[in-house]
């Protein structure tokens, strides 16, 4: 769900960014200056040659600038880098309110690499101060990394930032003794920074898991991690620092193991780095302490307490109090083990009051473990024991606590979580209830205009198929018109030829004969009428002649039918006109509606003709031309501009008859040089 | 005396009776049908026979369709009465119809009616009389016209041009003439090459052979 708006909110932002684009690159320069000045004004504030005031007047500056800028996931990028500054200069509580105003930001457009990014960065900023807060911080961005796997983004830059926040939740857990899961997670730090093929932090993960396991009484395993944490940092600028810390960790943890051989050996490892240490008092102040400690355990004498004072008077002088607890505790047990109780309880004493001051409790506990021991009045050492037990049980609360409170921040995140994933769940469902509404109505819809267009082709079926009866009752008639008159002309030429003929020739050859007879001196007239007998006959046997001559073939009747009401329509609007039809086109075999169609196409034209032409006289052909059948049907009226007239229904019903029949039709016009509409159909 | 119409055996009878009584003893004898024709023609083979008989060629057909005009009629009276002379008188004047008739029968005399008048009638008679044939003008015009040809035309061809030039189409001519359409148009093509105007249109060819005397 979230990815699905995601890509929403990034597909809009594809589509501003288009839009954006039409405004000009004056735009983009401004920001590419913008953006420059603001990184000068970090940079500036990096230069330490400037006062701290100097510095943060140009981080001021950079962040005013940058409040112009639009929201986007850039302006978060460079509230980061103001923070950084702002972290540089100690002021941490700026370095605050940016994380705060990033994270807000980030929020807002639902950037999660840099809400993450800012969860980290605030987590930096509680880890010293307020652990659970911290932890919070850190488990939020934990949260993020691991559900960001969108391909956009940057696999290892992903691994590297999770790594950096799964070591900073793995020290919150260390610290509250939380051992095995605080192991877990550095392992999966490990993990991410591999991922990432980022060795820098390696060391200080390996640093960690040997602590963890010295913790655990796992000395060995402390020994080997502390050892293999060196190898990330060889050749690099923190080898000697990561060497003088893993040599002082292994000691430890052969001290913890009582093999205070090794420890010495590898404290005095650590402490040949001379020239590293004289830059690090409080290291070699450390390391000092740490093998006088382990000279006295082992019983060498040789240098103690030389050692410790010497440690001692290093941190006294670097003012590092925290590291001046375990040293007077150190010299306590020196100068008990060698009689000197007084010696030995005012070191403790220092001890437990620094401690007490520095609410270091660890240590506190120790002092007044040792004060209780070494006391002689027993009520003191009563008391001792008592503050001991009582400190003892509020660290263990303190740290049950604070394990509660990281399990109740874990499960409130996880059930915002699953709160989030039901909510997004309920949306998906009601997403996909509106979907199928809407596919099942478009399918009844789509179902509805099927049926309505099933209708309506079923009702253009009828019509044409009443139109075809139309036609075929017209012609039936036609064709019975036609044999009715063709068998009475039949009939009558017979009767003329053999009847009225034969009978004529009776008479006139009987008239002839009798004129042969008798001379009376009118046979010339007689005979003169005899010859007129005789054109009669000729003149009736023409008749006789043409009435039985081509009894009309059927397909006439089409013709006829055609011809009539061309001839029809053009007296009632008295126009002349002349058709003429091909003898070549086999009316009879062609289809009905074909038949019907171009009767209706000549019938459609002449009207047109009729209502706007204002023509004189109209010609009509039918031509057989390749298979193809073509009505052209000319008139010497006003015309139209062909471009100019919108078809009308007239037009329309032509063209889509035309086009059922897979034909073509022309109409060709220009003003006052008449029409012809055209007509191409294959037979 | 063979015609369907009084009136014109009457026609006949008046010319013929006329003068001639006086040279010839004329005994005539009519009939209006086939059948009654036949008859009398079968009653006088086996008595008295007729010399002469007039035949017209449309006539009422016999009773049991055997013989459908004068012509079928004429073709038994020659074999039943082979000394009788046979005069054919016809109101058709068609080029194929007098050919046929002159193929089928050889009449003595073959007059048509239509140039008829009864001073030919007189001299066809005496002239068949006497022995000598007797043909009306436009029957000798035919024999004429078939003599100048080199060839002769068949009397299918002679069907197709005639309907040709009453104004039938070509495709509507196996209506007339018994025969497929390719086999009209091969027919026509043939004449066409006979005329030798092969290739010309079907005006050109009923030109020619009107020129020719085929129609």
């Amino acid at each position: 769900m979230r990815r699905f708006w995601f890509k929403y909110f990034f597909g809009i932002s594809v589509l501003f960014l288009f839009v954006g684009c039409n405004d000009g690159d004056e735009v983009i320069e401004k920001k590419v200056i913008k953006s420059n000045l603001i990184e000068s004004y970090i940079e500036e504030a990096k230069n330490r040659e400037n006062t701290v005031k100097q510095r943060k007047d140009n981080l001021e500056k950079a962040y005013n600038i940058y409040s112009t800028l639009a929201d986007d996931s850039y302006k978060v990028a460079k509230i980061h880098q103001i923070s950084f500054g702002y972290y540089g200069l100690s002021d941490y509580d700026r370095y605050r309110e940016m994380n705060e105003k990033a994270l807000r930001l980030a929020k807002s457009l639902n950037d999660s690499l840099n809400m993450a990014k800012s969860y980290a960065y605030l987590g930096i900023f509680y880890r010293s101060t307020k652990i659970d807060i911290a932890y919070k911080n850190f488990y939020e961005a934990e949260k993020i990394y691991s559900s960001l796997n969108s391909e956009n983004l940057d696999r290892k830059k992903i691994a590297y930032e999770r790594g950096k926040v799964l070591i900073d939740l793995a020290q919150l857990l260390q610290r509250t003794k939380n051992y095995s899961e605080s192991e877990k997670i550095t392992i999966n730090a490990i993990e991410n920074f591999k991922l990432a093929e980022d060795d820098k932090f390696l060391s200080i993960c390996y640093t960690n898991l040997g602590t963890l396991a010295k913790y655990m009484e796992r000395y060995d395993e402390a020994v080997e991690y502390q050892l293999k944490a060196i190898e990330f940092d060889i050749g690099t600028e923190r080898e000697t620092l990561q060497r003088t810390i893993s040599y002082n960790n292994v000691g430890t943890a052969y001290k913890s193991k009582k093999e205070y051989e090794k420890a010495k050996e590898y404290y005095n490892k650590a402490l040949s780095y001379k020239e590293f240490l004289r830059k690090n008092p409080k290291r070699y102040a450390r390391l000092l302490d740490n093998l006088g400690y382990v000279n006295f355990l082992s019983k060498d004498t040789a240098d103690i307490p030389e050692l410790f004072y010497e440690a001692l008077k290093i941190r006294d002088s670097i003012k590092d109090t925290r590291g001046s607890i375990a040293n007077h505790l150190h010299l306590a047990e020196y100068y008990r083990s060698v009689g000197n109780d007084s010696l030995a309880i005012l070191n403790g004493w220092k001890s437990k009051n620094i401690a007490l001051e520095l609410k270091e409790n660890e240590e506190l506990l120790k002092s007044y473990e040792f004060l209780s021991e070494v006391s002689k009045d027993n009520k003191e050492a009563l008391k001792y024991a008592l503050a001991h037990i009582k400190l003892n049980d509020s660290i263990q609360n303190q740290e049950r606590l604070s394990r509660d409170k990281f399990a109740r921040i874990r499960f409130e995140t996880d059930q915002i979580e699953e709160k989030n994933l039901k909510i997004s769940k309920e949306n998906e469902i009601l997403i996909i209830a509106i979907l199928g509404l809407t596919a099942l109505f478009l399918l009844g819809y789509i179902i509805f205009r099927q049926q309505q267009s099933n209708k309506e082709l079923l009702f253009a079926q009828t019509q044409q198929e009443a139109n075809q009866e139309i036609y075929r009752l017209l012609l039936n008639q036609q064709i019975k018109l036609e044999e009715g008159r063709q068998l009475e002309q039949q009939r009558m030429s017979e009767e003329l030829h053999d009847g009225v003929l034969g009978r004529l020739f009776g008479v006139r050859l009987s008239l002839d004969g009798i004129n042969q007879r008798a001379n009376d001196g009118f046979t010339e007239a007689r005979n003169k009428y005899i010859e007129e007998l005789k054109s009669i006959e000729k003149e009736i046997r023409l008749i006789s002649h043409d009435l039985g001559t081509e009894s009309l073939p059927s397909d006439v009747a089409y013709i006829d039918a055609v011809e009539s009401l061309i001839s029809d329509l053009c007296d009632v609007n008295k126009i002349n006109f002349e058709f003429n039809n091909d003898e070549n086109i086999d009316w009879e075999h062609i289809d009905d509606q074909k038949k019907v169609n171009l009767f209706r196409i000549l019938q459609e034209s002449l009207q047109n003709i009729f209502k706007h032409a204002q023509a004189e006289s109209i010609k009509i052909n039918f031509d057989y031309i390749e298979d193809k059948i073509n009505l052209t049907i000319l008139d010497d009226g006003i015309g139209f501009k062909s471009t100019k007239v919108k078809k009308g229904i007239g037009l329309k019903n032509i063209t889509s008859r035309v086009s059922q029949m897979s034909g073509v039709v022309q109409f060709l016009s220009n003003t006052n040089a008449g029409t012809t509409v055209s007509v191409s159909v294959p037979v | 005396m063979i015609d369907d119409h009084p009136m014109i055996i009457e026609g006949y009878k008046n010319t013929l009776l006329g003068e001639n009584q006086k040279e010839y003893q004329i005994k005539i004898d009519i009939a209006s049908n086939c059948d009654d024709a036949y008859d009398r023609i079968v009653k006088s083979a086996e008595g008295t026979a007729y010399d002469m008989l007039f035949v017209d060629i449309k006539l009422p057909p016999s009773e049991d369709g055997r013989i459908t005009s004068g012509e079928d009629l004429a073709k038994h009276a020659k074999e039943l009465l082979p000394k009788a002379k046979i005069i054919i008188l016809t109101m058709h004047r068609e080029d194929h119809r007098i050919h046929n008739i002159l193929k089928n029968i050889n009449p003595a005399g073959f007059l048509i009616k239509s140039d008829l008048t009864s001073s030919e009638l007189l001299l066809a008679f005496n002239n068949i009389v006497k022995g000598k044939a007797y043909y009306s003008a436009t029957v000798n015009d035919h024999f004429r016209k078939m003599m100048t040809n080199k060839f002769s035309l068949d009397e299918k061809n002679l069907k197709i041009l005639y309907h040709l030039s009453r104004g039938v189409k070509t495709k509507n001519l196996p209506n007339y003439v018994s025969l497929s359409l390719s086999a009209i148009e091969k027919r026509k093509n043939q004449i066409k090459e006979m005329f030798s105007i092969a290739k010309a249109d079907d005006q050109k060819l009923l030109e020619e052979a009107r020129k020719r005397g085929f129609i």
